[in-house]
């Protein structure tokens, strides 16, 4: 594994990988939804998957001493690297843009820890869809890639428009007032801090799970494909 | 034991049927693996490294399962699949230096002298180099992890005539401890006549012959004669072609006493494979 892992940093990693971190400069845009940074991370994922198709990476890396699975395996190991460096660099972000708009995000989800668990769910659709369907025909891939757009910007007009919703109809509808103080905004209080948390905590579990049926579905249709 | 032994392999396309291929090879020894364009040579070799998705069958090497023991297996293979056509953008150093990470027996000593032999620079470009040079380049990988088993997919097409008889002669090199051996498809007969022991040929997605060189030519006879004695032995023609003083064709040796008024020969690999594709329905081909 740490050799697959390895000829995905030196013969796969594309420019557009680095270069796309700079899209977590995005969370200090006054108003404005936030998880599209998060999606131009996938958008270089895309990037990266479709040079290792023109570069036949596939068929020379199952030509290597590793199974099938275990190609499949490294590669979703090392998009996980790559979405997980976004996410760490959006947490200093979040500081940044609570410092700057203190009075929170009227376009969306504020800068705060519940837009981590969101980014965690665009990362999960993304791959979802791409990720299986690549290893089913590479060849297809940007078709895969069109199909990730709808599913994550679904996700985030979803998400985001819930937030806008829950801000504005707050005074009406008391669970909209409990999101909008509990997770739409700067955690402050310890009863913040534990929904946002939670919050947090569910978006990682959905990721998790999503990862491993992820890798499941993509190992399964990478061992039908002929090379 | 049988470093190769390969056991009904399977694969079913709409349109083609790699039917229950069976062969196998011991330690020391270059099996030439031949038959027409589309005949199964690829998907064969595909289909033996798990490359494919098999219908069926078993491969083991070196008494293992290939299929049970895929990372061991492919440690000791080497495989090359034609030119080296990924990376185009890369380095030849930049791609060993990954490709060397993932065999414990990589010769670091071997590969200079491959690169050296085959006039490699390891600074160069893969899109850089001739489509004979990326042969050379996938032969020199293949050959420096101390490969029990070569499986070579037409390695000498695209080389010079030079190349071509310094590769063989590297061919028999890496064969002459007798622990190793090489599996090779080529359309290029005159190859394997100069370092094949065995032949395994395949025909519409079925061997039918695998056996050493000397028993697969000493089972033929090419015959020639006059048109006068065509029509009558034309049954026990395997295939042949006629031209204005008569005809030439392939024989089963042991049809040899049918043809005694004819002018018989040895036959060699080519004039094989050019008749046995004839043989359904005893096609002719005049002049």
């Amino acid at each position: 594994m740490k050799q697959l892992l390895y000829k995905e940093y030196k013969l796969c990693l594309v420019p557009m990988v680095p270069l796309f971190y700079l899209f977590a400069l995005m969370l200090l845009i006054p108003s404005y939804p936030y998880q599209v940074a998060a999606f131009f991370t996938c958008n270089s994922i895309f990037y990266l998957l479709k040079q290792a198709s023109l570069n036949g990476d596939t068929l020379y890396s199952a030509m290597l001493p590793v199974s099938k699975a275990e190609v499949v395996k490294a590669r979703v190991r090392f998009v996980v690297i790559v979405q997980m460096i976004m996410f760490l660099l959006m947490i200093p972000m979040i500081l940044l843009n609570h410092k700057l708009y203190p009075g929170g995000n009227p376009a969306g989800v504020d800068g705060c820890v519940t837009l981590l668990a969101f980014v965690l769910m665009v990362f999960t659709v993304f791959n979802a869809i791409c990720l299986p369907g690549f290893y089913r025909e590479e060849s297809k891939i940007d078709k895969l890639f069109l199909f990730s757009v709808i599913g994550v910007f679904g996700w985030i007009i979803l998400s985001e428009s819930f937030m806008i919703a829950a801000g504005a109809a707050r005074q009406a509808v008391p669970l909209f007032a409990w999101v909008e103080s509990h997770l739409d905004c700067y955690p402050a209080t310890d009863g913040v801090w534990i929904a946002q948390l939670i919050a947090l905590a569910i978006g990682a579990l959905i990721y998790g799970v999503g990862t491993v049926l992820t890798v499941r579905r993509a190992v399964r249709n990478f061992e039908q494909v002929d090379l | 034991m049988a470093l190769l032994d390969v056991r009904e392999l399977e694969k079913r396309y709409p349109t083609f049927t790699l039917d229950k291929v069976s062969f196998s090879l011991e330690p020391g020894y270059i099996m030439g693996f031949i038959g027409r364009n589309g005949a199964g040579k690829t998907t064969t070799m595909k289909a033996m490294l798990n490359l494919i998705h098999r219908d069926g069958g078993q491969v083991y090497i070196n008494g293992r399962s290939f299929f049970e023991n895929e990372r061991a297996c492919k440690e000791e293979i080497g495989f090359v699949m034609g030119e080296f056509d990924c990376y185009k953008n890369a380095t030849l150093q930049k791609i060993t230096d990954v490709t060397r990470r993932f065999y414990p027996d990589w010769d670091e000593q071997a590969y200079e002298s491959y690169l050296s032999r085959f006039a490699l620079e390891e600074g160069k470009k893969i899109k850089e180099l001739s489509a004979g040079m990326r042969v050379k380049y996938a032969l020199a990988l293949a050959l420096s992890h101390n490969a029990k088993l070569l499986i070579l997919d037409e390695p000498t097409s695209g080389l010079d005539p030079v190349s071509r008889d310094d590769l063989l002669d590297v061919f028999r090199s890496v064969i002459e401890d007798g622990s190793r051996s090489i599996l090779f498809s080529t359309h290029i007969i005159s190859d394997l006549e100069k370092c094949a022991d065995y032949i395994t040929y395949i025909k519409g997605g079925k061997v039918l012959s695998s056996t050493d060189v000397i028993s697969f030519r000493e089972g033929y006879r090419l015959v020639s004669g006059d048109r006068e004695h065509l029509e009558v032995r034309r049954p026990k023609l395997i295939g042949c072609k006629e031209h204005a003083f008569g005809f030439t064709g392939l024989i089963r040796a042991q049809d040899a006493g049918a043809f005694a008024a004819c002018k018989i020969a040895p036959a060699d690999l080519e004039s094989i494979m050019i008749y046995t594709e004839q043989e359904d329905g005893h096609e002719t081909a005049s002049l």
